[in-house]
């Protein structure tokens, strides 16, 4: 692999942002190709999220490594729009009306956007009908709903029933500490996830 | 044996008469406002409102009628101040987004927006800005996160995140004062919460107390500092921890031989299926401070102490043995790596389990009253023997859970204790 994306890569590994920035602008200098750029930071996130699966890496090490990325986004983005290349899938994402929690949802959001998915993130205490405008709005492949608190669960299972009955092709995935697979199928979730790592693979498979 | 006896004995691993019972002990052993008035109607006790003891998570107090009630050894004293820094005093009625009468503090001040969501204020100024928001379909509050525009991450003053650790106000010292005389022969335990030591709770990070927070302030951005810069972390802690002493010492001449816990920390290591953080950063980070605390305790008074960290914290269990803390909360069983056979077969000689009676985020709320009941006792018959054993939920009872399964989480106790 090139030196610079390289560089780019085991700063996105160890989440130093500023390498990460002048990896990416020196890479973009050198008129390496973008698709190679993104690359090189979707096989960075890749790792840290096997890591973070793994239980060698934790929250914080993720958190500085998404924010590494964000930095070589912020230069690399507008490239890849000049370029016309842009991601494959895209994903609607928020907490749920009530709720107030988006660390797990961020989380998700990072390592989505680290596998280069387009992500459209609604935030937090999220109601129906604002996913329901999204939905139209983006089309997007996947929604994700997240909920800390026990409170908000009818709220993630009236989001589900409202968006299915609105959209019957629209695919679903839930999360959050009190969600387990027995309560997505329960509502009619088309997956769960654990953790963030896990989230992408399950959204990857959606997709499919 | 009193209540206090019976508490008393189980920390220090002897069984007691019957398992110890808590509920209301702290904020983080409570029941939700709405829950309490429920059971004050259950056991027919006198029709009045509930007084929000703790704001951020609305916990109602369970005063001493209820206490008997439920048959509750543990006994509350909780600080002056509140997360949202005013007094906990001169209660004002409120009625709640969810049409609840309760009683709040005077400088519980709220606004509401034109869609219902509510907004309450540090220090109870409304001219400043909220520190705290309930969303209309919501049973509590969140912080807000508010980053001070000069806050620069590669410029950090370690002052700016010290500026709500002080010596004890003469208001919280009145409190201890007045406070201790009116419990002092109590025969339920005490206890209390200790102010400082928690080391990077992280629902106080965003400070909600402080009009103008400055330093790392955003939640993200504190556990970034955790990866990037350890040493100014462990540098911030000293400082706490010096500060934390001398405020221990003090509580300790206004009311050392009156309480039986501490609750020195509610800082959380674990997620649903990992740590925060690595064991060998929190060895490294947290243990010597920690340590360092509760050596005092154990030097200096015949206080227990108390930590609580939800999630799947079995990897870190041997730490908080290794930093002298003599209680476990809430035992989080349905976390990763947490039944609750193997906890005991493992640490139970050696660290009291406060907590585990019952899950809060699947049993207590979604389950029937015959699963409750199952759990409870599987929980006692678990954890029980040999003492090391308080019971409590797995964290607050939330709102919206059935008064049916609270009841029957409650009686499975007692069932379990031989009471009539």
């Amino acid at each position: 692999m090139n030196e610079l994306l390289d560089q780019l890569m085991v700063a996105i590994k160890a989440g130093k942002r500023k390498d990460a920035r002048a990896a990416t602008a020196a890479a973009l200098e050198a008129g390496i190709d973008p698709q190679s750029v993104l690359d090189a930071l979707t096989e960075g996130m890749n790792d840290v999220g096997k890591r973070f699966r793994a239980n060698v890496i934790f929250v914080p090490e993720v958190l500085v490594a998404a924010r590494a990325m964000q930095k070589s986004m912020d230069l690399l983005e507008p490239v890849l729009v000049a370029s016309g290349i842009e991601p494959e899938f895209s994903i609607v994402i928020g907490t749920v009306e009530g709720d107030l929690h988006d660390i797990g949802k961020n989380l998700v959001m990072m390592m989505l956007k680290g596998a280069n998915f387009k992500v459209i993130d609604l935030g937090v205490n999220v109601s129906a009908e604002t996913f329901a405008n999204a939905v139209a709005e983006h089309n997007p492949n996947l929604v994700a709903l997240s909920a800390l608190l026990t409170t908000t669960m009818p709220a993630m299972e009236r989001i589900v029933s409202e968006l299915s009955s609105l959209n019957s092709s629209i695919k679903i995935m839930v999360g959050g500490a009190p969600i387990t697979q027995a309560f997505a199928d329960q509502i009619g979730a088309d997956g769960y996830s654990a953790d963030a790592a896990s989230a992408v693979e399950l959204a990857q498979k959606l997709c499919a | 044996m009193t209540p206090r006896q019976r508490i008393r004995a189980s920390i220090d691993h002897q069984e007691p008469d019957k398992v110890p019972i808590d509920f209301g002990s702290s904020g983080i052993t409570g029941m939700h406002c709405s829950v309490v008035e429920q059971l004050r109607d259950h056991y027919q006790l006198e029709k009045r409102p509930v007084t929000i003891c703790e704001p951020y998570q609305m916990l109602g107090e369970l005063e001493g009628d209820l206490l008997d009630a439920i048959g509750v050894d543990t006994q509350a004293i909780f600080s002056h101040g509140t997360i949202f820094g005013f007094a906990n005093e001169n209660w004002k009625p409120w009625t709640t987004p969810w049409g609840q009468e309760v009683l709040v503090a005077e400088n519980f001040n709220t606004t509401e927006d034109d869609t219902g969501n509510v907004y309450i204020y540090p220090e109870g100024d409304t001219d400043a800005p909220a520190s705290g928001h309930m969303p209309r379909t919501s049973f509590f509050f969140d912080s807000i996160e508010r980053i001070d525009p000069d806050f620069d991450e590669d410029n950090l003053d370690l002052e700016d995140n010290l500026e709500e650790f002080g010596p004890m106000p003469d208001a919280e010292e009145d409190h201890w004062i007045d406070q201790i005389a009116k419990w002092r022969g109590c025969e339920r335990a005490i206890t209390v919460p200790l102010s400082g030591t928690c080391l990077g709770d992280i629902a106080l990070v965003p400070a909600p107390f402080l009009k103008q927070p400055k330093g790392v302030r955003g939640i993200a951005d504190w556990y970034m500092l955790i990866a990037e810069d350890p040493e100014f972390i462990a540098r911030l802690f000293d400082r706490q921890v010096g500060i934390a002493l001398a405020n221990m010492t003090k509580l300790n001449a206004i009311a050392g031989d009156v309480i039986d816990v501490v609750v020195v920390c509610g800082t959380d290591f674990g997620t649903q299926n990992s740590l925060f953080c690595g064991v060998p950063q929190v060895r490294d980070i947290w243990l010597p401070r920690y340590k360092q605390i509760n050596d005092w305790i154990h030097q200096n008074t015949n206080w227990r102490s108390f930590k609580h960290s939800c999630g799947a914290v079995e990897p870190l269990i041997e730490t908080f043995i290794d930093c002298g803390f003599d209680i476990l909360n809430p035992v989080q069983c349905s976390a990763d790596g947490m039944e609750p056979e193997d906890l005991k077969a493992k640490y139970g000689h050696r660290i009291a389990f406060w907590g585990g009676g019952v899950n809060t985020q699947q049993t207590l709320p979604f389950g029937t009253p015959e699963d409750v009941r199952s759990e409870v006792l599987s929980r006692c018959e678990i954890f029980a023997p040999g003492g090391g054993f308080i019971f409590n939920s797995i964290h607050n009872v939330q709102a919206r859970t059935p008064l049916e399964n609270v009841v029957a989480m409650i009686d499975a106790v007692h069932e379990f204790n031989g009471d009539s």
